[in-house]
């Protein structure tokens, strides 16, 4: 993990003024690297990657401690268009798309970088992603909800950037083509080289896909590793693959214990 | 309802939470304020009286226009339309049939309630913007049949509406007038605090929040709209027939745009949701007007801008009403609340947490 | 005839102003009550710089233009960029605020006579024959064109320009629009430059028809029935609503009384927010994300 794109050093969020959402979270992305952010709901995965693409001020949220570093430079706290003009591109968890726009208008409608090339741009998101050539004329609004994720993952794209921020992947979405999805997000970081951080849910995909991943609860981060070291954690096999014995509930002492334990990996 | 003192008050029973005074000091300070506002009358100058009359009078419409926006939620544009309907009702009743007060005081609130219904039915479907605009558009509507019936009867210049009487007494003395307009507009405020502490209240509070959780809590959403533009409504034309008495006179041109605009500014210079915001509100307003023309002459430009006077005043009020909306939405009771705040913590600094109120 | 050719000029008339309100809320989803005024602003913006160039009208006519452009920039730069966030109606009423504050305004520095900003320009407003036995003014004919131009020209930025379409995408999902780098401030202060734009050209033109004086506003105010008739976020709607308004006006008018003038647009308005609120071609969305 040599050339480190994005790096949050003890990031603490905090809502309203008095909640903290996020509290101490480090964590690195390796340019070109896969990383997901694993989690339940509440855990804060989302509130994170959301200070990153500069969303939280919206909520009335601050980060309050540490960094966010992007590419040798700390970006914590600006404008949600800024941070994409730095080339961090969010794929929203709900409302992802224009849905009066048609599709060829959501990609155009995107500010790229300074200095990409538009049409390049546009011809590899076509490339990747053909059912949206096809559906070129189609408004947003009646695609359906693979082909809405495949533009939304379009036209974060056509923003050029280097690091894509992916909320909730496969949320709401059939296997086959959650799988289809995770299929191009490898293509994208193969053949554009963009780095990508997934933040799901659903374990079995982000460990599917990643080839790093970071555990969080309760707004810290709790276990990291490689998927192979993941997977392998009883926890992990427990709580997220449910892959556990499954004969008898764990009482409610055993889940104290294990949180506990996770405040140690913390 | 109210904020807990700082020192060490408890409530002890749930009745507490809904007492309109709970602490003796309270009290004493309630007490000490309606003797003043007994004594004012016999203290004070005529233009002082006439200043005191005007913002008892401007109370009332205020305190109405509070509980439908400032409690229920719903944005009223309407506010001078319907004015106009109770200073039209006691005008045309008094003109047409010589009726007396204690008729055209209920005829007006009975229009005014009616009016409200109208005024609300839009409301059922409609929300926000929309809602206002419908208001809007009703107040054209009621002004045009004032102003029609104005033209057809042959009274294009206004109805004279002479002083209502008892036996032989007449109510003509600003002294009296002051001590009747006292009373409405104290009456008015008592009325909505006990109304606000009771089911309907609280329903209008509910459906501000959000509508679909109110509904899912059992209110009845339709209900609570209806009746919050009913009883706003009502008291409106109610302060309308007041209003036709106190002038003597009563011409569409009193209600333009501008004397809605006036009220939303009461309200919101006084704070949204408080009753006390919506009597700031109007004392704030009513005494802007004259306090600019005390400064003009106080700069020496009196003579001057002698012409213009009104355009100073429009800028003057606009302005104001802009920096409330941007620097103080909270209004004057935010600003009252601040104070005490200060004086309750005082000599520690307290910094309010941002997102509580 | 005669009533068909003033239908035509009292529906350009709505149309060029509440394609005003159609832009503003479109993109930043606030209803600006201030309109009239802006539009009245811009009326003596003309007749300011047409005694600033006398004898170079086409110039005056540009700078005014200009001018009501910059006007609208500067009032979102100075005013409305703080209400983004706060309550439909504390926006609303913002505008409601500028709105006196700039009548005041205008009074002072202009006083309340009727002004002739045609007449300072050095033009006449000829009678022009439409057909056997209509007439149309000048300033009239060149209303209907301007109309038709500036919806033709809205039209085409909207749906075929880059910025037509940030401004489309920055209106119906502001938080999206930002993350895909759209700079939320430039497009807002856009689309108020433009209605300013647009209103103030209809100020200009009804001044050189009728005169300059204070009532204008109320012509503004009347516009907006029409923009809500049409559907709030729709162009082709406000023009549709311009039409309609317009047509029941005059007929009522002609036929029934002249009084009614002022509240024909009104009642209109509340038919429709009863039968159907969204307006012609509004979405009817929009309702719930009031």
């Amino acid at each position: 993990m040599s050339d480190v794109l994005l790096r949050l050093e003890r990031l603490e969020v905090v809502y309203h003024r008095v909640i903290t959402a996020v509290q101490g979270v480090s964590l690195e992305v390796p340019r070109s690297g896969i990383v997901a952010l694993l989690g339940t709901n509440g855990a804060g995965k989302t509130t994170t990657l959301r200070a990153i693409s500069g969303f939280i001020g919206l909520d009335d949220a601050r980060v309050t401690e540490g960094a966010i570093v992007y590419g040798g430079s700390r970006i914590e706290n600006r404008a949600p268009h800024r941070i994409t003009a730095h080339g961090i591109a969010l794929v929203p968890e709900r409302s992802k798309v224009f849905e009066n726009l048609s599709v060829a208008e959501n990609l155009e409608a995107v500010v790229p970088r300074p200095g990409a090339d538009r049409r390049r741009l546009a011809e590899s998101i076509y490339e990747l992603f053909p059912a949206l050539a096809r559906l070129r004329a189609r408004e947003a609004g009646y695609l359906s909800g693979g082909e809405r994720q495949m533009l939304a993952i379009g036209s974060a794209l056509a923003c050029a950037p280097d690091l894509l921020l992916v909320d909730e992947l496969s949320q709401g979405l059939a296997p086959v083509i959650v799988e289809e999805l995770v299929g191009r997000l490898r293509r994208v970081r193969a053949e554009l080289g963009t780095t990508i951080l997934l933040v799901e849910q659903n374990a079995h995909v982000a460990l599917d896909v990643a080839d790093y991943g970071y555990v969080m609860e309760n707004g810290r981060v709790v276990l990291d590793g490689t998927p192979e070291r993941l997977r392998a954690h009883a926890d992990i096999q427990e709580f997220y693959l449910g892959a556990g014995g499954g004969e008898r509930r764990r009482s409610y002492r055993e889940v104290k214990q294990y949180r506990r334990s996770r405040r140690w990996y913390g | 309802m109210t904020v807990p003192r700082a020192s060490g008050y408890f409530r002890t029973r749930y009745a507490e939470d809904f007492a309109l005074l709970d602490t003796r000091t309270r009290k004493a300070w309630a007490a000490l304020f309606a003797a003043a506002l007994l004594v004012y009358p016999f203290l004070a100058g005529p233009l002082a009286l006439d200043l005191a009359n005007q913002v008892l009078l401007g109370a009332v419409g205020a305190v109405a226009l509070m509980l439908l926006t400032g409690y229920a939620g719903q944005i009223s544009l309407g506010h001078a339309g319907l004015l106009a309907a109770g200073a039209f009702t006691t005008g045309i009743l008094f003109k047409e049939f010589g009726a007396p007060f204690w008729v055209t005081l209920p005829a007006s609130a009975l229009v005014g309630a009616a009016l409200g219904l109208i005024f609300g039915l839009p409301s059922l479907r409609l929300r926000g913007l929309y809602l206002a605009v419908s208001t809007l558009a009703l107040h054209f509507i009621v002004i045009h049949l004032g102003a029609e019936y104005e033209t057809k009867r042959g009274f294009s210049t206004g109805i004279l509406v002479d002083p209502p009487s008892i036996g032989g007494w007449q109510l003509y003395d600003a002294r009296a007038w002051y001590f009747v307009l006292l009373a409405a507009a104290a009456a008015t405020v008592l009325f909505s605090l006990n109304l606000l502490r009771s089911k309907t209240g609280r329903a209008w509070r509910a459906i501000h929040g959000r509508e679909a959780v109110a509904g899912a809590l059992g209110i009845s959403v339709h209900r609570a709209k209806l009746s919050a533009f009913v009883v706003s409504s009502m008291l409106t034309a109610v302060a309308g027939c007041l209003f036709a008495y106190f002038r003597g006179f009563v011409s569409v041109e009193a209600f333009s745009l501008f004397l809605t605009i006036q009220y939303v500014a009461m309200v919101i210079i006084g704070g949204m949701g408080s009753i006390l915001g919506a009597v700031l509100g109007t004392v704030f307003v009513i005494l802007f007007p004259y306090f600019i023309e005390w400064l003009m002459e106080a700069a020496g430009l009196a003579e001057e801008l002698a012409a213009v006077v009104f355009a100073v005043n429009y800028s003057a009020f606009g302005l104001v009403m802009i920096l409330f909306l941007v620097f103080e939405p909270q209004g004057l009771v935010g600003v009252w609340r601040r104070i005490q705040a200060w004086f309750l913590m005082w000599p520690f600094k307290q910094k309010p947490l941002a997102g509580t109120k | 005839m005669q009533l068909a050719v003033n239908i035509a000029v009292l529906a350009a008339i709505y149309a060029l102003i509440s394609c005003g309100y159609v832009l503003i809320y479109r993109a930043t989803r606030v209803l600006s009550l201030a309109h009239g005024e802006l539009m009245m602003l811009g009326a003596y913006g003309l007749y300011a710089t047409a005694s600033l160039f006398s004898g170079h009208p086409v110039a005056a006519v540009a700078a005014a233009g200009v001018l009501a452009l910059a006007v609208g920039v500067l009032v979102y730069f100075a005013l409305m960029w703080r209400m983004t966030g706060e309550s439909v109606l504390a926006a609303v009423l913002a505008t409601i605020a500028l709105g006196i504050l700039l009548r005041g305004l205008m009074a002072l520095a202009f006083g309340t006579q009727t002004r002739h900003p045609l007449a300072e320009l050095g033009w006449t407003n000829a009678s022009i024959a439409v057909g056997e036995d209509a007439f149309v003014s000048g300033v009239g004919l060149v209303l209907v064109l301007a109309t038709a131009a500036v919806y033709g020209l809205l039209f085409a930025f909207l749906r075929f320009t880059r910025w037509g379409i940030r401004m489309r995408a920055a209106g119906q999902n502001p938080l999206l629009a930002a993350q895909r780098g759209i700079g939320l401030h430039g497009i807002y202060a856009l689309a108020w430059g433009l209605a300013t734009f647009t209103g103030g050209l209809a100020g200009m033109l009804i001044a050189s028809d009728a005169g300059l004086e204070s009532t204008m506003v109320v012509i503004g105010l009347k516009a907006f029935p029409a923009a809500l008739v049409g559907g709030l976020d729709s162009l082709a709607g406000a023009l549709l609503g311009s039409i309609v308004i317009a047509a029941a006006e005059v007929l009522m008018v002609h036929h029934v009384d002249p009084l009614l003038s002022d509240v024909v647009p009104f009642f209109i308005l509340l038919a429709m927010l009863i039968v159907r609120p969204w307006g012609f071609f509004g979405s009817r969305e929009e309702l719930d994300r009031v």
